[in-house]
């Protein structure tokens, strides 16, 4: 098989969609992993073990993409020829970024009062957001409608980024 | 394309010749090279047992001792030497592997003598400096000739653990110590994996994992899940100045205080108490009660009365448990099974708390001395290409971010930590400036955000980039980190293909060619390493300084600088590059300091114009 040619749903067998059967992603994935990593080519020349190490760290990337639904959403805007990260024509609706920046207010002063469990829910309230989001972009990707896709896509970023900052900022207030 | 590759690909044996194999089996070991210990371990049919010497010893104190006339001596008789010739004992060789000096903050009975900042710390000793790749590999041909011993035939290659937190550095040290003792590594394997292989844990459809290790002097906890036949680690905590020395210090505290001793102890004073204390903790892991005595005074202390004396380490353990199990999202009820590893996880106290604190089935049925040579072995059989049942595969993450330096001193994390390896990433970077023909790139790991806190993996430079102007050139960087977790760093331009030639400079890391210059010279070569390393860094610094002004003279120099003043700098260039051809760091470093001494001047018009152009809304170009 040619790993280099296949997109990476084609890799796993997977259909391109943004919904994704986990089981079937694993379970192809360990196939492959089984089939080409490098410790099953510890005795091979220099070269097919080289080629195991390109093929498994594309595996690998392959398996991150589709597995975390942000990475999953920018993979097949590229597919469909759109560049996710092209900032330049940001289209995100104004209310939204009033939103994020209130959020953030939010999040510095629960940061300051050292408030975990104001932290914590805060945390389960984005979620829920990111999970609505996530289906608004899988509405608008299935329909072929990229534009819009592509700015939910965006919103999305601002959301994980989000998620991150509170993850970090419990870890440093429960003191790692 | 042209690819470059700043480091060699390794260079493996050429194939056994299928006539030569027949059914010959292929013989890989497993070995645990570890602080205090160090095991080796051999395997077949899924079977491993641990090799050990005519006198039943299997444990190799990881101990060299090397006396003047340039006799190495590893293990119990080296060990032995120690307390006549402590300062050319090495022990505790791990805690300096792939370290600076700058790390080493504890009291070493021996001496460290690499001066400054990036060097590897390099050992005194009467044979002549010793770096810790260099003890390591004793120990390493020690055990090796110990498996070749027994079975009288060269061996395929070997499993060697390292810790699961060990860094890229760490990691390239501990394999370039096997290189330099001959050594074929077929992988570098994670402790905690190879314990939880040794319990046939790998085999199990899903679990999560508690590794509890407290060797002699570490304590390390790893979290690991198995799902559908991947291994991944998924948090490590522990406490890097926790013993089982501890809890033999806990008893020699007692003794003290009993027999009302408060007079300063002599070196064979204390060296008695340690055995005494070592003794007593050993005969209290099967008696109530045992007897202690110490010179006149002599006691009895009970299993009860250790436990007391103990369990402000106990605590200290259990809570770094609790640490790794938030850092790592889980909660206490997912754990299904807890290892054991280390010689004083023997301690029935520490047993019974850590079986309460998680409530799971806790695996002491392995010897826990012998627990990960005996995984290691294990999977180097497997690695071997000798087959026994289904075939396992173990996925290891990356244990720290690796990534780059950016502007302003801030680490841009390129490769997250807990991602699968083998993995490659790319990154793009451009010129910032106009006929840019080099660039220099400092490779990190760590999860802080500033340089200063991580730690500094190597420094690279990218040379022969094609003038162009600036953001014109595109030079495409791709990490690749295999399975071991070794770093491997490749370089294209891709708008021009064009070849560049890279010169690397790792930290602490040693390039192939000086283990080949290592394995010729037994002398250390590491004092004109670090020279070489020196001389590059003041090179790149030099070569900067006069890009800059090179470029500088271009745009203003002839507007701002009188034909006298810019004749002076052009000489300065000139010297400079001059004492750049040279082979000495201290005359490039002064004379770079020179020539941006004599640009003072300049750069403080050039400053004053840009302003003036600012305020007047008018570009450079347009005053030309």
């Amino acid at each position: 098989m040619s790993l280099q040619k296949a997109n990476y749903f084609e890799l796993f067998s997977l259909p391109v969609s943004f919904q994704l059967e986990n089981a079937r992603l694993e379970v192809a994935y360990k196939k492959l992993q089984s089939e080409f990593h490098p410790d099953k080519a510890v005795n091979a020349d220099d070269r097919a073990r080289v080629q195991a190490l390109q093929q498994t760290s594309m595996i690998n990337d392959a398996y991150a993409t589709l597995k975390s639904p942000l990475k999953r959403a920018a993979y097949l805007l590229k597919l469909a020829g759109i560049d996710a990260e092209e900032h330049n024509q940001l289209h995100l609706d104004e209310a939204f970024l009033i939103q994020q920046m209130e959020m953030r207010e939010t999040l510095a002063s629960l940061i300051e009062g050292e408030d975990i469990e104001g932290l914590d829910t805060m945390k389960d309230s984005i979620d829920k957001e990111r999970v609505a989001i996530l289906a608004s972009f899988e509405t608008k990707f299935t329909a072929s409608h990229f534009v819009d896709a592509k700015s939910i896509y965006n919103k999305l970023q601002f959301i994980y980024k989000l998620l991150d900052e509170i993850d970090k900022a419990e870890e440093k207030l429960l003191d790692y | 394309m042209a690819l470059l590759s700043i480091s060699e690909p390794g260079q493996g044996k050429p194939q056994a010749h299928a006539a030569d194999t027949k059914v010959v089996k292929k013989r890989a070991i497993g070995i645990d090279l570890g602080t205090t210990n160090s095991l080796v371990a051999i395997a077949s049919e899924g079977h491993a047992h641990v090799l050990c010497d005519h006198d039943g010893h299997c444990l190799v104190p990881s101990v060299v001792h090397y006396a003047e006339d340039g006799k190495v001596t590893v293990g119990y008789d080296a060990w032995l030497k120690g307390a006549e010739d402590s300062r050319n004992t090495i022990s505790s060789v791990k805690r300096l592997m792939g370290r600076g000096k700058e790390d080493i903050h504890y009291h070493l009975p021996y001496e460290i003598v690499s001066a400054d900042n990036g060097g590897m710390p390099v050992i005194k000793t009467a044979a002549g400096n010793k770096s810790p790749v260099e003890v390591s590999a004793e120990i390493l041909k020690t055990l090796v000739r110990r498996a070749e011993a027994e079975f009288g035939e060269e061996l395929e290659g070997a499993v060697i653990t390292v810790p699961a937190y060990f860094d890229e550095s760490q990691r390239q040290a501990t394999k370039d110590a096997a290189q330099l003792a001959g050594i074929k590594v077929l992988r570098l394997l994670g402790e905690p994996t190879a314990a939880a292989i040794a319990y046939g844990l790998d085999r199990k459809q899903e679990e999560t994992v508690m590794i509890y290790d407290l060797g002699g002097g570490t304590f390390d906890v790893s979290l690991m899940r198995l799902e559908q036949g991947v291994f991944k680690v998924l948090a490590t905590g522990g406490d890097a100045a926790l013993g089982g020395d501890d809890l033999d210090r806990a008893i020699i505290q007692w003794i003290l205080k009993e027999a009302d001793i408060t007079d300063e102890l002599s070196y064979a004073q204390l060296n008695s108490l340690s055995s005494i204390a070592r003794h007593a903790k050993h005969e209290l892991t099967h008696s109530e009660k045992t007897q202690v005595t110490f010179e006149q005074w002599s006691g009895s202390l009970t299993r009860e009365q250790f436990n007391t004396l103990i369990d402000v380490l106990v605590e200290k353990t259990i809570k770094a448990c609790r640490r790794v199990l938030r850092d790592a999202k889980v909660t206490i009820g997912e754990i299904s099974d807890v290892v054991m590893v280390g010689g004083s996880t023997r301690t029935p106290r520490l047993r019974e708390r850590v079986s309460e604190f998680f409530g799971a089935q806790v695996h002491t049925e392995i010897d826990p001395d012998k627990v990960v040579a005996v995984g290691a072995a294990l999977q180097a059989d497997v690695l071997a290409g000798n087959k026994y049942g289904d075939d396992i595969l173990l996925l290891d993450v990356i244990p720290l971010s690796l990534g780059i330096e950016t502007m302003g001193g801030l680490m841009e994390k390129i490769i997250p930590r807990n991602t699968t390896i083998p993995v490659a990433r790319a990154q793009q970077f451009t010129t910032y400036k106009d006929g840019q023909t080099a660039m220099s790139l400092h490779v990190l790991q760590g999860e802080r955000e500033l340089v200063s806190d991580c730690r500094s993996l190597a420094m690279f430079e990218l040379k022969g980039i094609p003038p162009m102007v600036a953001g014109a050139a595109v030079i495409e960087v791709t990490f690749q980190v295999d399975a071991d977790g070794l770093m491997e760093v490749q370089a294209k331009e891709l708008s021009t293909g064009t070849v560049t030639s890279v010169v690397i400079k790792p930290s602490y890391g040693l390039e192939d060619r000086d283990i080949e210059k290592m394995i010729m010279d037994s002398y250390s070569s590491a004092a004109s390493d670090k020279e070489a390393r020196a001389l590059q860094e003041s090179r790149v610094e030099a070569e900067r300084i006069v890009e800059a002004l090179v470029s500088a003279l271009v745009v203003d120099g002839k507007l701002l600088l009188s034909e006298a003043e810019y004749a002076r700098l052009e000489e300065g260039i000139l010297q400079l590059q001059k004492t750049i051809e040279g082979g000495d760091s201290e005359a490039i470093h002064e004379a770079s300091e020179a020539l941006n001494e004599a640009t003072l001047e300049f750069a403080g018009r050039r400053m004053n114009t840009q302003i003036k152009t600012a305020l007047a809304g008018h570009s450079i170009e347009e005053i030309d």
